[in-house]
């Protein structure tokens, strides 16, 4: 019986691990490496700082070992120094110099140095070269402006003992407290606290210290073995844990650390704040999730640390490809945030801590605080705090410290075709010809890897891509565009001048002996451009010339991938930290800054190709990895995702936490890049897509070709509309482009941003408005779904953006019918929305196209909005070449007017571009919500700035149309033929 | 639904070219063509074409303001360029039916003088590009905007059409007479498969013939043989001498099957060696490398591995361990069965010793009968059968398989030429003249092989083998709409020939490589065009006079002309 039971038993484990076994052998395929991306107990100084917060958490009489020595406070022109000591074992003290800066925008900046490290006292083991300063050139590539300090900040007077005070921002209203003893600071905005420093003592700046080296070992002599076993013992551990100070390994290669730890780590509060948005890259959600464990919690920090995740897993704080060290914390009435300035590998741990109402006193409220702690490898202490007060503010103050987006040409942000690969020049001529057949529009198509001769960049495959520049022209033809992959990593080959150059100039990446350091890419063994290396940026400069780069036209631009660096053979996909870059400066010090520097380098190039220096046009640049400060260089994408429909719901909360982190220009691969997406989810990502500030479609080479004519009837209809839909709207998309080009506002706006009182709303990140238009869309995400719950916000009048169906009620959700062919989008009352109805081929070709403005009136009668139109390609707006109207609809007077919001002095250009946009009119007025009076009306009176007197005041059509159950009323002007450029006036009296 | 509007202006041009003169009196407002001129006649108002109630001021038309839901108000401006199924509506509608909504003009008239008018899509008109390739007399970009302008190249694009379309025609004619000559050919082949039918069925009767003669001879020289009982004489019993033989055979055997078993425990501990390095490499290959031959590697790895196989069973080993074993229970003891014993028919002469002379005879006679008798009914076995057959029915059956073998041979050519008779080889047989003849193109780094009813083939440039496209499975017919350029090099629309090849060599992460080649008339055999439509699905337009005449028989079928574009 029992030996029965057992061998049943055992057949039954057999399986088990038969089928365990067989999982093992599939599974990984479809599923991100774990193993090859570090754990938070993985990375030493991570898990050293992680054990240290849970050491002081543990400890009841906790106390942060680092104190502000007050005899050293110096304060001059809103800068504040003073040396803070950090006490080690034996009363041994360490000075660190700390610097607050005020600034003149109400930031502050607080940076802690290690005068050690400073002054170059120090040794670097194992003959380093590397450099013995904490890497203090963050800011050279990450900042580019407000950083004039305070005028009026001041040092108070009158202070309690053990602390100083400083007044800064707009009217003083800002305060920073810095404690001494223990070090810490607290900011405050109209006498509230709302971030503090070392709150919980969790401030750690790992000083230089020498490798206690065990003593020599004699030399060992032939034969003599038996001492081995005495070199492997390990020493007996004593204080403070050094496994991880000196080397580390992970996934077979060793970090050399020849600097030994060196992190800098610091918690941050947000007193009464419950969320917590920003630092992007991560597949998670807008509103931060705690990552301490527990219900619905991460266990692992949120990381930092660029890199080529394959086949990324959603709902992790995982790292991905760029880093934005920016976090924003957000309740009724507040916005603050912080900006982290490190470029070395960072984490970061969310805590929210409830404090449940006390019943004894009155007035405390039950409330949340969000505590974070950030750690980073190596680097200064640097960090910029944020006081707002508005989600706008905060966009504003972190871009003019970071630059604003840069203004696209106005092809990027039309439709982007990309494949990995269109295989031929024919091909490419081929998808082009059957947009125009099929009636799709596109403005770009785009080439992966394979356009190169064997991966070597700035070549094209002699057999396949015979005739680059016929293919150009023929682009060209309808105005579109030609997008060309460029990547760091350059073919360690022969006969390829361009790695002789790179090697024969010395301007790569090297490895920690100081030798040019050799990894492997998509073309093998490869090295990489060190674009820190300013003679390397000249360098790449003269490799994009028209002359250099055979087959390149103005309408070509660029595509940077695998900037991390992704190298297949490093540890976690990228390159060692102890590679040495330009100035001697380790790896590790400005990884994530690595693929900014890149797609700068690029960006530089494209805006100099032409030897004959003729016109500039604006660059247009795609990166993967990116940084504070990207934006004003490139567009990004979230790389690898996948044909699923979790990605494409990722895809919505993705985009709107890059807007608010100050890198709107963003977007998803539409249709998802590995897999073939089912027709249903192509079109629905379609659909989505138009609401992606970067909308391309993209695919991976296994795939099946799936560009929008493949799938048939319906769907190829059904995308073409949601296409046609984009490009109808453009106007508005260009506007919403030009406002984050000059104020830093996203081009699409979370709930919370648009919305910053309505709490219920705070978290919601599947709906999206489109900049200031009140234009609020929620793609569908879920197989099958037929309709959709819109949450709304406000009690403005919501309407159908088709069909005028109704929708009102504040704070709750409404249901919109969605069959596959309809795309959820509402037009919030209040706003006027400018568009361009006639479909054409490419955005190009709409230039000179009428508009047609669609008033939608709000629940007290009025509507406004904005058009930005500039010639869509050159830098000449700069010098006021461009439309900026402003169009506004007063209900008590029933008079739509355009006015002016441009009122500089006209430069030549400027006057020019007017001209040339003399004959661009408004052809057709929609008002939605439009008064039942206006019902027996008949005619609208129109007038315009500079007509002739007899034309002064023309009689043109209008037409009221009943809505009907559930719909608004609406009234349409027939072609009041005022101009776009020009102030006008229409009565509808 | 673009597809069906290229199919109306196709057919509009076909009317228009007879009606041309007819229609060129009156001066129409822009961009309407000679066959809608009707409907803008009327100097005072105009009336939308498809919703006649709706009724327009004469200034309405044309004036870059779209009035009527079909937009016929419109026919020169890209004003209701919106009104198609591609597009949401501008404003919504207020009645769903109350309106025809569909565009009710072709598109924008370009009269093309000195080429051929044609409509060009209201989608095109100013937009700043000059669109020649439909509207050549530049009429399309009339507002100039953005200060462009198209001068009129019409008598410069139409005598070079014209002359293109010459030499078309020209090598048309030339392309017709092959593809005479390849129906000829077919012909001439069809007659002789069905003449060699012919011979090879005389040949058949004459075959059968033979086989009956031959099956009747051997039947009787069986019958004669099977009454003798004794063949051959043997020394000694039977058995021992059995036993002997299969002692040695024996002891032969296991000495081979402990060597096997050698080599096998060797190869087995090779093959978990290999499966090991395997496992390892698909753990720790890069995915990120597009390296074909790694991917192929894994993959094929992957469904090595997926494959059930039986665990060793250490129950047969045992069992194996036992049978080599020389003194096993099992083992047969030689010693029993060696020398001693009579043989079996020196028992059955004894049992007739008994019997007197005459008895004897008699006995034996009738013996043989019966055994003959019974044998011939079933009901004993054939002794013969387990012993060797004497020569005579030797070369009796081996004459009648020779014959049964050469008339099942005649039978399968007939079946496979009577087959091939009825199988499709297109338009007028035409096919037949082609089979297995082999076309080649080379396209980036590829040549591409197309061999008429057999298969496809890629040749890579850069060395490496061939790659199979696919094995020709079948004949189909689809409709095609694609431009014609003035070479004549191209599939034009209306319905075409399609030769369908499947199961080629397998993708990986893919489908079995499969081509599709769509024929269109041209004067030689020649690929135009190779595309990768989809990952692994191939596409080859081909140029074929074998298609010629067909093409036209088709297009002549449903009224509509050859497809021009130009």
């Amino acid at each position: 019986m029992i030996t029965r039971k057992d061998s049943s038993r055992s057949s039954w484990m057999a399986y088990f691990f038969l089928l365990a076994a067989w999982c093992c052998l599939f599974s990984p395929a479809v599923m991100v490496k774990h193993e090859n991306f570090k754990k938070c107990d993985q990375s030493g100084f991570c898990k050293r700082n992680r054990a240290f917060a849970d050491t002081a958490a543990a400890t009841s009489s906790w106390t942060s070992p680092y104190a502000l020595d007050p005899s050293t406070v110096k304060f001059k022109d809103g800068t504040l120094s003073a040396v803070v000591l950090k006490t080690v074992g034996d009363g041994e003290k360490v000075k660190l110099p700390l610097t607050v800066t005020l600034l003149e925008s109400g930031v502050a900046r607080v940076t802690l140095d290690e005068e050690k490290r400073q002054k170059g006292d120090i040794e670097l083991r194992k003959d380093s070269k590397a450099r013995k300063e904490r890497y203090n050139e963050a800011g050279k590539w990450a900042l580019v402006g407000g950083l004039e300090t305070s005028k009026g900040a001041a040092l108070s007077e009158k202070v309690e003992k053990g602390y100083t005070k400083v007044f800064y921002g707009v009217g003083g209203k800002h305060e920073a407290v810095i404690q001494h003893s223990p070090f810490g600071i607290e900011f405050k905005r109209d006498g509230e606290t709302h971030v503090k420093f070392n709150e919980r003592g969790l401030l750690n700046l790992e000083h230089w210290r020498a490798k206690k080296e065990p003593p020599p070992v004699e030399e060992k002599k032939e034969g003599e073995e038996e001492k081995q076993e005495e070199e492997t013992k390990e020493p007996e551990p004593q204080g403070e844990d050094e496994s991880t100070w000196w080397d580390e390994s992970f996934g077979g290669a060793t970090d050399s650390k020849p600097r030994g730890p060196e992190a800098v780590a610091l918690d941050i509060t947000f007193p009464g704040y419950e969320h917590v948005f920003g630092i992007p890259e991560h597949a998670t959600r807008l509103s931060l999730k705690s990552t301490r464990g527990g219900d619905g919690a991460y266990s692992e920090p949120y990381r930092l640390y660029n890199a080529d995740v394959f086949e990324y897993e959603m709902d992790s704080p995982m790292t991905l490809y760029g880093a934005i060290p920016f976090m924003q914390a957000h309740r009724k009435g507040s916005t603050v945030g912080v900006f982290w300035l490190n470029a070395a590998e960072t984490w970061v741990d969310v805590i929210k801590s409830k404090t449940s109402a006390n019943p004894l006193s009155l007035g405390t409220k039950s409330h949340t605080d969000t505590q974070t702690h950030w750690i980073s490898e190596s680097g200064l202490l640097d960090v910029f705090v944020l006081l707002g007060p508005t989600p706008q503010a905060m966009t504003k103050q972190y871009g003019e410290l970071t630059g604003f987006t840069a203004m696209p040409q106005s092809f990027a942000i039309a439709y982007h075709q990309c494949r990995w690969n269109y295989v031929t020049d024919e091909d490419v001529k081929d998808v082009d010809r059957k947009f125009d057949k099929f009636k799709i529009p596109y403005d770009v198509i785009w080439l992966d890897i394979e356009y190169t001769q064997e991966k070597k960049y700035f070549t094209w495959d002699p057999l396949t891509f015979v005739n680059p520049t016929k293919m150009g022209k023929q682009l060209d033809k309808t105005d579109r565009k030609l997008v060309v992959i460029i990547d760091p990593h350059i073919k360690n080959t022969d006969n390829y001048p361009v790695v002789d150059e790179l090697k024969k100039k010395e301007l790569a990446v090297k490895n920690k002996d100081g030798n040019i350091y050799e990894g492997w890419c998509w073309p093998g063994s490869s090295h990489w451009i060190d674009c820190f290396n300013p003679k390397a940026i000249d360098w790449w400069k003269s490799l994009f010339k028209y002359d250099a780069f055979k087959g390149t036209l103005a309408n070509t631009f660029i595509w940077n991938d695998m900037n991390e660096p992704s190298v297949f053979n490093g540890p976690e996909t990228t390159m060692p930290k102890d590679n040495l870059h330009h100035d001697n400066w380790e790896h590790r010090d400005v990884h994530n800054v690595n693929g900014m520097t890149f797609h700068n380098a690029t960006y530089q190039a494209l805006l100099t190709r032409d030897s004959k220096g003729k016109e500039l046009r604006r660059p247009f640049i795609l990166t993967r990895s990116f940084y504070s400060g990207s934006q004003r260089s490139a567009a990004m994408w979230t790389g690898d995702n996948l044909a699923e429909w979790s990605h494409l719901e990722a895809s919505i909360p993705m985009l709107l936490n890059q807007g608010i982190s100050g890198f709107p220009f963003s977007g998803a691969d539409v249709g998802g890049f590995f897999g073939n997406p089912s027709k249903d989810l192509l079109t629905r990502w379609y659909q989505a897509g138009i609401f992606y500030p970067f909308f391309r479609g993209h695919a991976h080479i296994d795939t099946r070709r799936r560009e929008p004519y493949i799938p048939g009837a319906p769907y190829t209809e059904i995308i073409t509309q949601a296409l046609r839909l984009r490009y109808q709207l453009l106007p508005a998309w260009y506007t919403a482009f030009h406002e984050a080009h000059t104020t830093g506002a996203p081009i699409i706006r979370p709930n919370y941003y648009v919305h910053p009182e309505d709490e219920a709303g705070f978290a919601i990140d599947d709906q999206l408005y489109i900049g200031s238009y009140g234009l609020l869309a929620k793609p569908i995400t879920k197989e099958g779904a037929t309709s959709v719950d819109i949450y709304l916000a406000d009690d403005q009048p919501y309407f159908d953006y088709f069909d005028y169906t109704l929708y009102q009620g504040a704070g709750k959700t409404h249901t919109v019918q969605a069959p596959l062919e309809k795309i959820p989008l509402l037009m919030q009352g209040g706003n006027i929305i400018p568009r361009r109805d006639r479909p054409r081929r490419s955005s190009g070709l709409m230039k000179f196209d009428p508009f047609t403005l669609v008033v939608v009136l709000g629940k007290d009668g009025n509507a406004e909005g904005t058009l930005y139109i500039d010639d869509g390609e050159t830098f000449d707006y700069q010098v006021g070449a461009f439309i900026h109207r402003k169009f506004a609809f007063s209900g008590a007077r029933s008079i739509l007017t355009s006015t002016n919001l441009f009122a500089d002095k006209l430069t030549v250009k400027a006057e020019n571009y007017l001209k040339s946009m003399a004959k661009v009119r408004v052809e057709k007025v929609i008002v939605v919500n439009a008064p039942k009076a206006w019902k027996s009306n008949k005619e609208v009176n129109v007038s315009e700035e500079g007509a002739k007197e007899s034309a002064r005041k023309r009689g043109v059509g209008l037409e009221f149309f009943e809505g009907g159950r559930g719909k608004a009323d609406w009234a349409v002007v027939r072609d009041p033929k005022v101009g776009v450029g020009k102030g006008w006036k229409i009565d509808f009296n | 639904m673009g597809k069906q509007r290229l199919c109306t202006i196709s057919f509009l041009l076909y009317v228009l070219s007879t009606t041309a003169d007819a229609a060129s009196e009156a001066p129409r407002p822009r961009g309407v063509g000679p066959e809608f001129a009707k409907f803008y006649k009327d100097t005072e108002a105009f009336t939308c074409i498809s919703n006649p109630t709706i009724k327009l001021d004469i200034a309405r038309l044309n004036d870059d303001y779209c009035d009527c839901p079909d937009g016929s108000d419109e026919p020169g401006t890209s004003a209701c360029s919106h009104i198609s199924p591609l597009s949401f509506l501008a404003v919504p509608r207020t009645h769903a039916t109350q309106y025809n909504e569909t565009l009710a003009l072709p598109g924008y008239y370009c009269k093309n003088k000195g080429h051929i008018p044609s409509y060009i899509p209201f989608t095109n008109i100013n937009d700043g590009v000059c669109d020649y390739d439909q509207c050549c007399d530049g009429s399309d970009e009339y507002e100039g905007v953005g200060g462009v302008k198209c001068e009129d190249r019409c008598s410069k694009i139409g005598k070079e059409w014209r002359k293109k379309d010459e030499a078309r025609q020209k090598s048309l004619g030339a392309a017709n007479k092959k593809r005479r000559e390849l129906i000829t050919q077919a012909a001439r082949l069809k007659k002789e498969v069905e003449d060699r039918i012919k011979t090879l069925q005389t040949q058949l009767q004459a075959q059968e013939q033979k086989v009956a003669a031959l099956e009747q001879s051997l039947a009787a020289v069986e019958r004669a043989e099977k009454g003798k009982v004794i063949k051959g004489a043997g020394k000694g019993g039977k058995l021992t001498v059995l036993a002997s033989l299969a002692k040695d055979r024996i002891q032969e055997l296991v000495d081979n099957v402990q060597r096997v078993r050698e080599e096998r425990d060797i190869a087995k501990s090779r093959i978990e060696e290999l499966e090991e390095i395997l496992r390892r490499f698909k753990e720790e290959y890069n995915p990120n490398f597009n390296d074909e031959g790694v991917k192929r590697a894994v993959k094929a790895w992957e469904d090595y591995a997926a494959q059930e196989r039986p665990g060793p069973d250490s129950a047969k080993d045992r069992d194996l361990d036992e049978i080599l074993k020389p003194d096993s229970e099992s083992a047969i003891k030689w010693d029993e069965y060696e020398g001693g014993e009579e043989s079996d028919v020196d028992v059955l002469y004894k049992f007739e010793e008994y019997l007197p002379d005459s008895l004897r005879q008699w006995v034996d006679a009738k013996l043989r009968d019966l055994r003959v008798l019974m044998i011939e009914n079933g009901i004993l076995a054939d002794p013969n059968t387990d012993a060797p057959e004497s020569k005579t029915v030797t070369d009796a059956r081996s004459q009648l398989d020779s014959a049964r073998n050469e008339l099942d041979n005649d039978k399968r050519e007939i079946t496979q030429h009577q087959e091939d008779l009825e199988k499709d080889y297109g338009p007028d047989d035409v096919f037949r003249a082609l089979k297995d003849r082999c076309v080649e193109k080379d396209s980036g780094e590829y040549t591409y092989e197309f061999c008429w009813l057999s298969k496809t083939t890629q040749k890579s440039k850069k060395g490496g083998g061939h790659t199979g496209m696919g094995n020709f499975a079948r004949i189909e017919k689809i409709t095609v709409d694609e431009d014609l350029p003035a070479d004549g090099k191209g599939l034009g629309s209306g319905e075409r020939w399609v030769l369908k090849y499947e199961n080629g060599q397998h993708c990986w992460n893919g489908p079995n490589r499969s081509t599709q080649i769509i024929l269109a008339c041209y004067e030689t055999d020649e690929i135009w065009k190779i595309v990768e439509e989809e990952k692994c699905v191939y596409r080859m337009e081909v140029g074929t006079p074998a298609v010629c005449e067909s093409r036209f028989g088709s297009a002549k079928k449903d009224g509509s002309p050859e497809h021009n574009e130009l």
